[in-house]
């Protein structure tokens, strides 16, 4: 259960963090978000991260915490990425 | 003396004498290095058994350093000279625990 | 030496060429020249994380683990039957079974070897009975786990001499990787796919910097695995005595060694006994493992040693009990700040802490780590071929790396099913069977590098993943036939590690179909005649659509 939320606070953070991004924003908006959303994607997407360390140490201590922590960001950050591709694939077949 | 140098020289550049240098000073030379540094860290006050521990435990992480110093800077001679600088006071340190 | 020898040494490496330039030139080459013996390290490797599912599926004999039993239990009993076994042995360990391990190993010096003898024996104990395990003979998820380090058919010292220049490779291939690419940190997410770059190239870049702690790690650990192999000199210098020796080595490890025998002889205390004080220390399935030097003897010692679960961290922790009084002699549970340090590191490696997800988590990062350096070694031919003056007709280098690339990559896949193809099919009464199995295994990978060989490249690739696909595809199928335990039956027992095995084996045969489709679909495109190119009918550019 610790490590589903933390997975997913990982994934949330992540995705904050791209779409906190220039490129994104016009892959998926068609045009930049002003500057207080963006800088709010940022921190919520640090927060969410950080959240995540949080539950993850608190739980299992900083050895296996930051193993585990390590081991959902890899994983969180290659999904995200998969998406934008995934999206960037999709949108360019269909234009 | 310059010319027959200078032909030395150029025959050394042209057989692929500088990138042969630096592949001997990445492998051998860091390794010397690394082995220098972990017999060095005896001389820190430390017990014995956690010396030898540091010591092979930093000796990968310099070999490497090593090994990119080499092919970082502008020239073969550089390189080694860069090596041998730090190699110095390791070898003074390696040397009173030996 | 004068300014000219500067000069001309400039000359050959000029300055234009810049920092980042000489970083990738590195890590190409350095990549490239271990990358065959890198990539089946770490394919191995990251089968190893589930090592012991996978002896326990290689070994269906043994019936499926229904919770870890009492281990003071088991201990008594497999000791009993070394005590039996091996008398006079000056040394014998063994291994508890615990919530992963099925079977008791135990291994053990045998008495009076003459030098040059193999003063070791090795066996697995039914946890149940106490005997030796009536299984087909196999190394089982071992033999990857060694291989991974060691390699085979080579003396044990040259095999991690062999990885660990591998690893030293690799670990400059990653510091070279990052200088060269350090602006893909910076801005991650804006990193376009397909676009204008390679494919090829965002693949290998995605999946090292997902992976970029886990890469570092795994690799500068995995060195100090063995770094008293490897960087000897500090030990050479520093450790003399015997006494000097006797303190390394107790802040490393809690395999006890025996001293003198006194020559009398005395019946061990009992061992569970012992282990019980452990448990209250460190739970009930917290024990890892009981060695006992000179048992049978005066001099006995029982060290009872902590398990890996739940601490990231391999220094030792162990209960020193005197062998005939069962008597508490000393409690070890810590050791100096580098040895700590060291046992860290050396636990992050192995990864023997994990619960079930992290362990997937590791086997997940490592997979991603396997394909960096296999879609590194595959771009080295992508990015060449462009340059080919007649990419019908590639010179000789092109044409070694692009068939080594094929037997190292899609070959050690079927090889490596090949293995557990052998532990189904081979007679259980052929002798030297468990080394049959790993015979099995190299045939059929130097059949594929043959195969690769003699087949163009492209159908070599195509074939052999395709076999690799269907050999994976069909391995629940052959257990099914060939054992008591197929899927149907291991999903309604909750036989967790079978029915795991057998929807991997699916999953790993659907990954190797999806790469056959797209590499047998990939047509290299043909791209309008760059400047550089002087041949348009032969300038094809492999670029995936």
């Amino acid at each position: 259960m610790i490590h589903l939320s933390s997975f997913i606070l990982c994934l949330t953070g992540f995705a904050a963090l791209a779409v906190a991004m220039d490129r994104p924003q016009h892959d998926l908006f068609g045009r930049a978000l002003p500057a207080p959303a963006t800088v709010a994607l940022r921190v919520g997407g640090a927060a969410s991260l950080l959240g995540a360390l949080g539950l993850l140490v608190a739980w299992q201590g900083w050895g296996l915490g930051l193993v585990m922590f390590s081991g959902h960001t890899s994983l969180g950050a290659g999904v995200v990425h998969g998406a934008l591709i995934a999206r960037g694939r999709r949108a360019a077949r269909s234009n | 003396m310059t010319s027959v140098a200078g032909r030395v020289r150029a025959a050394f550049d042209a057989w692929g004498g500088p990138l042969v240098s630096r592949i001997v000073a990445a492998l051998f030379g860091g390794y010397a290095l690394a082995a220098l540094a972990s017999v060095a860290v005896l001389a820190l006050p430390m017990s014995k058994p956690q010396a030898v521990l540091t010591g092979e435990m930093a000796s990968f992480v310099i070999y490497a350093a090593a090994v990119i110093w080499v092919f970082a800077v502008r020239s073969a001679l550089r390189a080694w000279a860069g090596l041998l600088v730090v190699a110095a006071p390791l070898l003074l340190a390696a040397w009173s625990v030996w | 030496m004068g300014s000219p020898s500067v000069t001309t040494d400039q000359q050959a490496r000029p300055d234009g060429r810049g920092l980042r330039q000489s970083m990738s030139d590195l890590h190409t080459w350095v990549g490239l020249l271990l990358g065959w013996v890198l990539y089946a390290m770490f394919l191995t490797g990251t089968v190893s994380y589930f090592k012991d599912e996978l002896s326990q599926w290689m070994r269906p004999e043994l019936p499926a683990l229904s919770g870890v039993p009492d281990q003071a239990l088991v201990a008594q009993r497999v000791a009993d039957e070394l005590v039996a076994l091996v008398p006079g042995s000056p040394q014998w360990s063994l291994r508890l079974p615990d919530a992963r391990n099925n079977s008791v190993y135990a291994f053990w010096r045998t008495a009076g070897a003459a030098p040059g003898q193999r003063g070791f024996g090795e066996g697995n104990f039914d946890p149940a009975t106490g005997r030796t395990v009536s299984s087909r003979a196999t190394l089982g998820g071992d033999f990857f786990y060694r291989f991974h380090f060691q390699f085979h058919y080579m003396p044990v010292v040259w095999g991690r001499w062999i990885a660990g220049i591998a690893a030293m490779f690799m670990l400059v291939a990653i510091v070279s990787g990052v200088i060269t690419h350090k602006k893909i940190f910076v801005d991650f997410f804006t990193f376009r796919w397909g676009k204008g770059q390679r494919s090829w190239l965002d693949a290998h870049n995605a999946l090292s910097v997902f992976g970029l702690p886990f890469h570092a790690m795994i690799t500068y650990t995995g060195l100090v695995t063995l770094m008293a192999l490897y960087m000897p000199w500090g030990q050479q210098a520093g450790i003399k005595t015997a006494e000097d020796r006797r303190q390394l080595n107790a802040e490393l490890s809690a395999f006890i060694q025996p001293g003198k025998p006194s020559g009398e002889k005395a019946p061990l205390a009992s061992i569970e006994d012992m282990v019980r004080q452990a448990q209250e220390r460190w739970g009930r399935d917290g024990v890892g493992r009981v060695t006992a030097t000179h048992p049978g003897d005066a001099a006995a010692r029982v060290a009872v040693a902590r398990g890996d679960g739940g601490r990231v961290s391999m220094s030792p922790q162990y209960l020193e009990f005197e062998g005939t009084t069962g008597k508490l002699l000393a409690v070890h549970e810590g050791v100096g700040p580098a040895a700590e340090t060291r046992g860290v590191l050396y636990a992050l490696h192995l990864g023997r802490f994990s619960d079930s997800v992290t362990r997937w988590l590791y086997f997940l990062v490592s997979l991603a780590g396997t394909a960096m350096v296999g879609t590194g070694l595959v771009m080295w031919t992508v990015k060449r071929r462009q340059k080919l003056p007649d990419p019908a007709r590639p010179h000789i280098g092109f044409h070694v790396v692009e068939r080594l690339n094929i037997a190292s990559i899609a070959g050690l896949s079927v090889a490596m099913a090949a293995f557990l193809w052998a532990n189904r099919l081979l007679p259980e009464t052929l002798a030297d069977r468990a080394n049959w199995e790993i015979h099995g295994f190299f045939i059929v990978w130097a059949l594929t590098l043959l195969h690769g060989v003699l087949r163009p490249a492209k159908k070599a690739w195509v074939e052999q993943l395709w076999l690799a696909a269907a050999l994976l595809a069909l391995l629940p199928v052959l257990n099914a036939a060939t054992t008591q335990r197929p899927l149907w039956r291991s999903l309604a027992d909750g036989d967790w590690v079978f029915a795991g095995m057998d929807l991997m084996c699916w999953a790993l045969a659907a990954l190797h179909a999806v790469l056959a489709v797209r590499t047998l679909r990939h047509q290299p495109k043909t791209r309008p005649a760059r400047k550089a190119v002087n041949k348009p009918a032969g300038a094809a550019v492999l670029r995936e659509g």
